[in-house]
């Protein structure tokens, strides 16, 4: 059986689901990022599955995926730098407890 | 024969990416997490190389398992409050993002399953070129909008993480 445009989305909304999960549940703001970054590259390989298996005639859903690589690594680089001000300012990374802006 | 060698390393591939995803979110320790995730960038690097997408997939495997696991396991590093491997616990609301996530496939399976998809296909001969050409050529204007986006990042991650006075 050929493998098509469905199992790559399939495959790209199982691993969505996983690192929404992460995100969801995790107590640890790296481990928030984890998730984070693994729905990034759920997305990422939706946008390739559709440029390989739909009709179109050039590659804009890879450069979009270009794109989409570069905000998810500044992205990442920012989120590390603000969980290290976090600790140095508060000495916790837990998010259930940076709740200042709780009304 | 050749499809079957490609189906088959799809779905090696697919249980490798899904496998040390769920060892990221499942593992104890947060270091084995950031291990995991760097396999699961391969895996997803491999599957843009099966996808023919050969420059992303080089692309994945600098920026994603090579950059952003260093970057996070330095985050792990310097975040570490108690001695010992450093913990990755769960917060309270485990069930509540569990019936999320199931809500979610649910939604995503009856999607992916009813939408009808255009048959069809497009394998470029050399991305690195086509994309050098689109790149440069009707999509300057992201380019140079991710350049100045890569920069405000750079300023920021600095001045983050060194303070306000010291920067």
């Amino acid at each position: 059986m050929t493998i098509g445009l469905n199992h790559c989305l399939l495959l790209a909304a199982m691993l969505f689901a996983i690192g929404l999960y992460g995100v969801l549940s995790k107590r640890n703001i790296i481990a928030v990022l984890m998730g984070v970054e693994l729905m990034l590259n759920a997305v990422n390989i939706n946008f390739v599955a559709f440029n390989r298996f739909t009709p179109v005639s050039d590659l804009t859903g890879q450069l979009m995926t270009v794109f989409a690589i570069t905000v998810g690594v500044a992205e990442v680089a920012i989120g590390v730098a603000l969980a290290y001000r976090i600790y140095n300012d508060r000495n916790t990374i837990n998010v259930d407890e940076l709740d200042n802006m709780k009304g | 024969m050749n499809e079957l060698l490609s189906t088959l390393v799809f779905y090696a591939v697919a249980v490798v990416i899904l496998a040390t995803a769920l060892g990221v979110v499942m593992s104890k320790n947060l270091v084995h997490s950031a291990l995991l995730m760097t396999a699961c960038f391969i895996g997803v690097g491999v599957l843009f190389i099966w996808l023919n997408a050969d420059f992303l997939g080089a692309m994945e495997f600098m920026l994603y398992s090579g950059g952003v696991a260093i970057l996070v396991v330095m985050g792990v590093m310097l975040t570490k409050r108690e001695a010992g491997p450093p913990g990755n616990p769960f917060n309270g609301r485990k069930l509540t993002a569990l019936g999320m996530v199931i809500l979610f496939m649910l939604v995503m399976c009856t999607v992916v399953v009813s939408t009808p998809i255009p048959t069809g296909g497009f394998v470029s001969p050399d991305t690195v070129s086509d994309l050098a050409d689109m790149m440069l050529n009707r999509y300057i204007l992201p380019f140079e909008i991710a350049a100045t986006l890569l920069l405000a990042a750079l300023l920021g991650a600095i001045i983050l993480a060194k303070g306000d006075g010291e920067a």
